[in-house]
Order: structure tokens, then C-alpha cells, then sequence
């Protein structure tokens, strides 16, 4: 009854806070003025009955309550209308774009995810160690690391200086198929993937450091000592799955950020993805995209919040009861 | 835990696999490439789209000057209009009908011929269809025949030389396009079509966007064979990445750098840097107000606000004074660090044949006390506490209302310089930064007293002139200014057949606009490029003094470029070529990944065996 009442009270606040943002989206792009004016002075050279015809096209003509209707009704559909640039459906370049978001974003969350959580219990375990003192040092390090500024070193160095690795994009233009071309592909994610999991993996190990940390001095880590279970099982079976809740949460909340692309990082590598779709529609006053880029990574960020929410509940049952 | 352990061996794993068969499989793509002589050149930006009525920005014009043909080219030496598919129109003797023989050598990519009607179509298609973008180039209501298919005669309500403007207009398959004729301007623009039917040089054959669009070379074109089989535009997300790019020899040509990053080039041999003589200017553009007038007629509606222009601008002094207080060589050396010149009249050098360049003792020197003086002379002797002189007319100090736009380059940085000067002549300049979209819906409204903004053009000055027309009022014009004097010249060389008597004219123009101060021209910016000397030779700039070498008005460097002789043959990243291996590399990653994983899983077993 009670993980019921629990789980209905997440669904609850995850559905207020994706109204809220849907009702703050519209505002939002409603305050920054009339889009259609952009194109007067533009090569388009709109005349004013030309703009009428735009403004009614998208759909800015109608009173605002209407206009709030009609963009509910079409959010809930998916239907995002038309870039204002490209003149395509904004759906298709998300979904042309997503692609290359999630694989970058999505590798460098499981590899820092992995490496974050093995340096943070080794270092935890073997507290005050060289090993712990350094790879503290280096976590901080990283992560207080500005990403843009990390991706340009590595960009200098790796493609620039050395010549090893392509300066940005995802594929070179040779006419490649099959695993020449899958190859290729890696060898385009080797840079902003690195740069990323650099970036994630100091938050990773500081985390399950501090985590495991905790758990070592609580009774059933003692209690499990005194009763002679040998170390290795007191970590692996008692005081891991304890401290690896937060390292979870944090992984999960992780994911739900892909859909906002790494846009910094997509931008310092010419990575083709969201990020980077999202920097070319607000440099271009791409105002359809711009709005549909962020309603999505919104109910993304909320969707993973919420399921984080219900399996940690079901993970650690006493959250349920708070 | 040993789900982990399991985690790092599988890493280990796929590391090694990858190591094993990197090489073999990059070997192939190096040999699949061989014999291909490509061009690679970097870009910020991507084209918009492949549809010519969607053209937005520099890449589009490129794409769309390589892919299709125009009724008439630029020359080499000053951009005048030259044979393309026309060797020139005649005109009849009221000049209101024209005569272009078409050239019978010309044909689609996709083998069909191109005829005076596919001309003929375009330009009807353009006019039936409201498509505004090319409309302008079509003045006076024009019809077309076409008699047979060498001949197309232009018809023109009114006397015109609207044919050898020349339109800048591709010519468009009448096959391809027809069925389009009659829909909506949104579908029409909507179309796409990839491999891209064109009658240029090159054909657009691919593109993905956001990464590169390919452009093959077609055969026995009338301009001739390039030696290049294709030109690849990688789009690049920063500069920087993009020098690095040209660093390491993935890209051949980098388009479009920040002075800084030009400057770091400096010094390498292999590496020339081209500056091109500037083609827009930044302004200074007063707002004389008459939008409130203007509106109902262009929109049907009153104005949301009342405009607010100061009255004072409609004194010669202030806006002369105002001039003489610009110290116009520190906005390019702070603002444009030296990549810009100092601006004079209203079109840019490099339409050399238009360009009026004033005399250096005709310039508004940069003399705060001569501004000072003429203020004084004019009256505006009052200040305020704070030292800003009050306009005697109507009593009102001299405080202006200065809209800088986010996103136009060295504008928020010019104004700020601006108000700093105006300070020594008792103007205040009130900065406001605003996006773009702000700045339109001030310039509709005309609340503002002057923005810093800036204006571009075509080869031929008639779109740059008609702005400063009265009519332009809402349609042009930056702040409804309005002299009868510049209409009716604006007027004359429109139908002026005789290009000195027209460049006379169009001399005269300038010389009011500079005199009559409705703008100041700030500076003329420059664009800088760079390129690899050890992969090509042949580059031609366009202008022949001055150009630029890409991204211009004509394709001359795409037909002329050869492998550079000294360094053998050219086209393949020399990432590739000098650089270490891709196996290699894959090699060492995957080391590193199994070090790492080794590292953990054999520190845990020390520490475990440290415990037991």
C-alpha cells in the first residue's frame, strides 16, 4: 500500500513539473517577439503579405489561448512543426540527430560509469593510500575541469599537433561501408568520447568514494568483520551494493541528460548531434527547433528522474518509507 | 565485484579485436580513395538547404555557383558582367525589349539540354510563384519568348538594363521543376532533390548534414575540364577545430578565420593566408522616423509603439559632428584587430569598378575638436549637469538611443567604443545590445535613434542603393531617410544603358550619401582564409586584386587547381599519409584500456592478498 502510495506521488510530481515545463516552453518562445520578422531583412526578403502567409503557417496569428491550445495538442502528438530554416520537419532532424548524440553521450556514460565506480572503490578501500590520494586528486581534477577547454587541449594535441585522430566530425567523406566505416566511425569518437568520460568520470569516483566511505563505518560492515567474514566478501557482498545506490542514481540521472546533447562538446568536435543541432537553431533564431530541442531533453531529464526515483524505492525500500 | 572484474576483461577484449583488424580494414579505405583527386575544404557553415529558394548564407551561394549557371558571369578583373549562357543581351532601341542568343553547348547533369525556354521558365516560375528571394532581379513586369531554342527575348513594361544587372538567378531545369509550378511557396521550397540537377561545373551529389556536402566534377562542361575529380565541404563546428584541420592536412582550405587564429598561422611554410578585400561595411544608420506613416500602407496596421527618433538627427551638424568624432582606424584595429579597413562610402572596394573611394582630404577625419566646433556653430551650446548639450530646437539633450544586435559581428563593440567618443563632444550614446529579432521589431517600429548594424550586396550596386531610396521606407531602408535628389539618380541609373555614364551616376549617388551623412559607414571587415600550399597550386583570386580565392563570384580556382608539383600527388588527408597509422593508434588505445582494467583488477588483488 505504501510503495503504492510512494509511486503515485512520483508520478504525480514528475507529471506537475513536464506541465510546468510545457506551459514555460510556450511562454518562453512567445516573449523573445515575432519570428517571422527575422526573415524580412534575410535572403528570403519576405514581403509583408508573404509573412502573413508564414505567420498563419505557423501558426502565430491565432490569440494566444488558442495558440497554447493547438501547441499542447501538437506537443502531446510529437508534432513539432517546421524549421523556419530548412524549411524541414523539425521531428526529422531530431531523429536524424539523436543518433549520433546517443552514441556518443551514451558510451562515455558507461565508460566513466565503469571506471568512476572501480577507482572510487579502490581508492575508498585502500583510504589514504598513494593510490587513494592520487586518483582523488585527479578526480577533482577532472571534474572541476571546464569540458570545452579539455576537448580543445586534447583537439590541439591529438589532431592538430600530432595528426593522430580527425580535428571533428563523425565520418571522413571516403565512400567506406561495412566495418571500414564502423572503424571509421570510432576513430571520429575516440576525442569528444574521451573528453567526456573525463569529464563524467571524477564525479563517478568521487561519489562511490565518499559512498563506500560511509558504509565502512556503519554496524553491519563492523558486524560482519567481527563475526570474521573475510574482507574481500565484506566489500563485494556488504558494503558495495550498499554504497553503489548513490552512483546509481547519479548514472541514471546521467542518461536522462543525453537528449540534451553535449553541446559544448558536440560543437568543439563538429560532432553531428543534438548539441550541435541545438547551437545551429539558436545562431540561426531557429525558433521551432530550439523549442522542440528543449521540450524533449525536459521530458527526458524527467522521465529518468522518475524512474530513478521508482527503482531506487525498490532498491533501498527505506526511501519508501520517508 | 566480479561483475566488474568480468566488465574489464571485456574491454580488454573488444580493445584487442579492434587492435587486430584496425589496420587491415583502414588499409582498404585508403586504397578505395586512391586516384581520387578531391579537394577538401572546411566551413563554419552548413548549406541551409539544397533548394535554391531556401539560400541563406555564404555556403548555399557557393553551392549554388558551382551546381547551376547564370544568364551572365562576373569578371575576373571587376566583377562586371561577362558571358555565362548569354554572350550579352541586345537591347532594342527603347531598351524595353531585350535579345539574349543562348549558347547551344550547354547541357542538365542528367544529359538533357539546356534552352533559351528552361531560362525562360525559371524567371517566369520565379515571377507566377511570388518567390521573393530572385524577384527583384525581374523589375518592371518582364515576359519572355523564346522563338527557338538559341534565342530568349525579354519584354519589359518600362526601359530597363535589368538583363545585364545581371540577374543572380540559377538557371533551373524547366524537367525537374515544372511540376512545382502553380504549388505553394512552402512546398516549392520544401523540394529536395540529391544528386542535385544543375548545368555548372560541379554537381552536388551529397550531403550530410551537419558533416560535409560532396560536389563532383562533370565532363567536357563549357568552362571546361577541372583537373579536380570533386570538392568536399566539411563543416566545421569552430574555427579552431578547423585550423587544426588545415594543421594536420585533413582539410586543404579553411574559409572564414577570426583574425587571431590567422595570425597563429603565421610563419608555417606550408600554410599561405588570404585576406579578401571586403565586401559588406558596417554602419552607423540614423533613424530619421516616418515608420508610424509607413506602416498601415506595408503592414495594414498602425505601429505597436510610437516611434522614437531624437529630432536633433535631423540636423546635418549633429550627424557631421557625430562623424568627425569616429576615430573609424580604432574600430579596426580594436574591434577587428586589423582585418577590416576603414570605411567611407556605402559599397565596398571590391565592386572596384562602383566603389567611389573619397579622397583623403575629403574624409571625416577623426577630430573631436572639430566636432566640438560644429556643435558649437550650431547652436548646441546648453548642457546639461552632466555635460551633454541640449538641443535648442527642441530642448532636448543630446541623449541617443544606440540598438546594438547580439549577434552582428563588432557591433556591441563599436557601439561601446562610439559612446566613449561621444562623451568628448557632449553626446551620450545609450548602448543597448538586443537580439536580432529585438532589433527588427525596433527598426519596424522605429524606436530606436540609430543602430550599428551593417549591409552586403551583390556585384552590381542597384540592391545597395536602393536603400537609401524613400520608398524603401519599412522595405530596405534602416531608418526611413529620404532625399529626392538620391531618388531620382537611383531612378536614372536603372535605366541607364551606358555603364560609364552609369558608374557616373552611381559615383554621384555615393558622393550625396557621403555628404548627406544618413549613415556613417563604420569600416568594411575582411574575410580570411587560409590554404594548404603542399597538396595544391593554381588558387586565382576573384577580384583579380584583392579577392578572395573560394566563396566568390566566379569558380576559377575549382577549374584551375593542380596537385602541387613539388610535394607529388595531392587529395588524400595527409592524416593519413604522414601521420601514425590508424592501427597503430586503435593499437595503443586499446592498450591503454587493458592497462587501466589490468591496473585495477591486479591492485584489488594485491590489496586483497594484503588483507587476507
Amino acid at each position: 500500500m505504501r510503495s503504492r502510495r510512494y509511486l503515485l506521488r512520483k508520478v504525480l510530481q514528475a507529471a506537475a513539473t513536464l506541465a510546468f515545463v510545457l506551459a514555460f516552453n510556450f511562454v518562453l518562445f512567445r516573449a523573445v517577439g515575432d519570428p517571422v520578422k527575422l526573415l524580412i531583412r534575410s535572403s528570403l526578403r519576405l514581403d509583408p503579405q508573404e509573412q502573413a502567409l508564414l505567420r498563419e503557417e505557423f501558426g502565430i496569428d491565432d490569440p494566444l489561448p488558442q495558440q497554447f491550445v493547438n501547441y499542447l495538442g501538437d506537443s502531446l502528438r510529437g508534432e513539432f512543426g517546421y524549421s523556419f530554416i530548412s524549411g524541414r520537419p523539425v521531428i526529422e532532424s531530431i531523429t536524424e540527430k539523436v543518433w549520433p548524440t546517443i552514441l556518443l553521450v551514451g558510451t562515455a556514460t558507461i565508460l566513466s560509469t565503469l571506471f568512476g565506480i572501480m577507482i572510487g572503490i579502490k581508492g575508498a578501500w585502500s583510504r589514504g593510500s598513494a593510490f587513494d590520494t592520487t586518483s582523488l586528486l585527479g578526480s577533482l581534477t577532472l571534474y572541476s575541469m571546464p569540458e570545452g577547454w579539455l576537448g580543445m587541449i586534447l583537439l590541439i594535441t591529438f589532431a592538430g599537433t600530432l595528426g593522430w585522430l580527425p580535428a571533428g566530425g563523425i565520418e571522413s567523406s571516403d565512400r567506406l561501408s561495412g566495418f571500414a566505416h564502423i572503424l571509421d566511425l570510432a576513430k571520429h569518437l575516440v576525442l569528444p568520447c574521451l573528453t567526456l568520460t573525463l569529464g563524467y568520470i571524477g564525479e563517478f569516483a568521487i561519489i562511490m568514494r565518499s559512498s563506500l566511505l560511509e558504509v565502512m563505518g556503519e554496524d553491519f560492515v563492523q558486524t560482519a568483520r567481527a563475526k570474521g567474514v573475510r574482507d574481500k566478501d565484506i566489500r563485494r557482498k556488504h558494503a558495495v551494493p550498499n554504497a553503489l545506490l548513490p552512483t546509481f542514481t547519479l548514472a541514471f540521472y546521467s542518461v536522462g541528460f543525453i537528449l540534451g546533447g553535449a553541446v559544448l562538446i558536440e560543437q568543439v568536435f563538429s560532432y553531428p548531434g543534438l548539441g550541435q543541432l541545438t547551437y545551429q537553431a539558436i545562431d540561426r533564431n531557429d525558433y521551432p527547433v530550439i523549442q522542440a530541442v528543449f521540450l524533449l531533453s525536459s521530458a527526458t531529464v524527467i522521465l529518468f528522474n522518475l524512474l530513478a526515483d521508482i527503482l531506487y524505492g525498490y532498491l533501498d525500500p527505506r526511501v519508501k518509507e520517508a | 565485484m566480479r561483475g566488474m572484474r568480468r566488465a574489464s576483461l571485456a574491454l580488454g577484449l573488444a580493445a584487442a579485436v579492434v587492435t587486430g583488424v584496425a589496420g587491415a580494414a583502414f588499409g582498404q579505405a585508403d586504397e578505395a580513395d586512391e586516384g581520387q583527386l578531391t579537394l577538401h575544404v572546411g566551413a563554419i557553415d552548413d548549406i541551409v538547404s539544397v533548394n535554391v529558394f531556401k539560400a541563406c548564407c555564404t555556403a548555399d551561394y557557393e553551392m549554388m555557383l558551382l551546381n547551376y549557371n547564370m544568364l551572365h558571369g562576373f569578371s575576373a578583373e571587376d566583377l562586371s558582367p561577362v558571358e555565362e549562357l548569354t554572350p550579352g543581351c541586345e537591347p532594342s532601341e527603347d531598351s524595353m525589349t531585350w535579345t539574349c542568343p543562348i549558347r547551344d553547348d550547354a547541357t542538365w547533369h542528367d544529359g538533357e539540354p539546356l534552352t533559351s525556354e528552361d531560362i525562360a521558365f525559371t524567371y517566369r516560375f520565379i515571377l507566377d510563384n511570388k518567390l521573393t528571394t530572385f524577384s527583384d532581379y525581374l523589375p518592371y513586369n518582364p515576359t519572355f519568348e523564346t522563338p527557338d531554342a538559341t534565342t530568349l527575348i525579354w519584354h519589359s513594361e518600362e526601359p530597363t538594363i535589368a538583363p545585364t544587372v545581371p540577374p543572380y538567378i540559377p538557371i533551373l531545369p524547366e524537367h525537374v521543376w515544372s511540376e512545382l509550378d502553380g504549388k505553394p511557396a512552402k512546398e516549392i521550397r520544401a523540394f529536395e532533390q540529391i544528386p542535385l540537377v544543375g548545368s555548372g561545373p560541379f554537381q552536388l551529389t551529397e550531403w550530410k548534414s551537419g558533416e560535409f556536402w560532396r560536389m563532383e566534377a562533370v565532363d567536357d562542361h563549357f568552362f571546361g575540364t577541372p583537373t579536380i575529380d570533386e570538392v568536399v565541404f566539411h563543416v566545421y563546428g569552430n574555427h579552431e577545430a578547423m585550423v587544426q584541420a588545415l594543421n594536420s592536412g585533413e582539410i586543404d582550405f579553411a574559409y572564414d578565420l577570426s583574425p587571431t587564429l590567422a595570425r597563429s598561422l603565421e610563419g608555417d611554410d606550408n600554410i599561405e593566408v588570404n585576406v579578401q578585400a571586403a565586401n559588406y561595411h558596417t554602419n552607423l544608420a540614423f533613424n530619421f522616423g516616418g515608420q508610424a506613416k509607413a506602416h498601415p500602407d506595408v503592414y495594414g496596421t498602425p505601429p505597436a509603439t510610437d516611434e522614437t527618433n531624437h529630432p536633433a538627427l535631423h540636423d546635418h551638424d549633429v550627424r557631421l559632428a557625430i562623424a568627425h568624432a569616429i576615430d573609424k582606424q580604432a574600430l579596426v584595429d580594436t574591434v577587428f584587430q586589423g582585418f577590416a579597413e576603414p570605411g567611407d562610402t556605402f559599397i565596398s572596394p571590391d565592386k572596384v569598378f562602383w566603389h567611389l573611394d573619397v579622397p583623403q582630404e575629403e574624409e571625416y577625419a577623426f577630430d573631436p575638436e572639430e566636432a566640438n566646433r560644429i556643435l558649437d556653430e550650431a547652436g548646441y551650446t546648453e548642457m546639461t549637469a552632466d555635460g551633454v548639450r541640449i538641443d535648442p530646437e527642441s530642448g532636448e539633450p543630446l541623449v541617443l538611443d544606440i540598438v546594438s544586435i547580439s549577434n552582428s559581428v563588432g557591433s556591441a563593440r563599436s557601439a561601446e567604443l562610439m559612446a566613449g567618443w561621444m562623451e568628448e563632444i557632449g553626446i551620450r550614446f545609450d548602448v543597448r545590445v538586443v537580439s536580432e529579432s529585438k532589433a527588427y521589431e525596433e527598426w519596424e517600429n522605429g524606436t530606436f535613434d540609430a543602430y550599428v548594424w551593417g549591409w552586403g550586396g551583390d556585384p552590381d550596386p542597384d540592391f545597395n542603393m536602393s536603400v537609401y531610396i524613400s520608398s524603401q521606407c519599412l522595405g530596405w531602408s534602416d531608418g526611413c531617410y529620404s532625399n529626392p535628389e538620391l531618388d531620382q539618380l537611383y531612378d536614372e541609373q536603372r535605366q541607364t544603358f551606358d555603364r560609364e555614364a552609369r558608374k557616373e551616376i552611381v559615383h554621384e549617388f555615393q558622393q550625396i550619401h557621403y555628404q548627406e551623412i544618413p549613415e556613417v559607414v563604420l569600416v568594411y571587415p575582411q574575410t580570411i582564409s587560409a590554404y594548404r600550399t603542399d597538396e595544391w597550386e593554381g588558387y586565382v583570386p576573384t577580384p583579380s586584386d584583392g579577392g578572395g580565392l573560394l566563396f566568390g563570384w566566379r569558380t576559377d580556382s575549382y577549374m584551375n587547381l593542380k596537385p602541387a608539383t613539388a610535394e607529388g600527388p595531392a587529395g588524400g588527408p595527409v592524416a593519413d599519409e604522414g601521420g601514425m597509422s590508424t592501427g597503430l593508434l586503435v593499437g595503443i588505445g586499446a592498450i591503454v584500456v587493458v592497462a587501466v582494467a589490468a591496473f585495477v583488477v591486479m591492485g584489488r588483488r594485491r590489496s586483497e592478498e594484503d588483507e587476507a
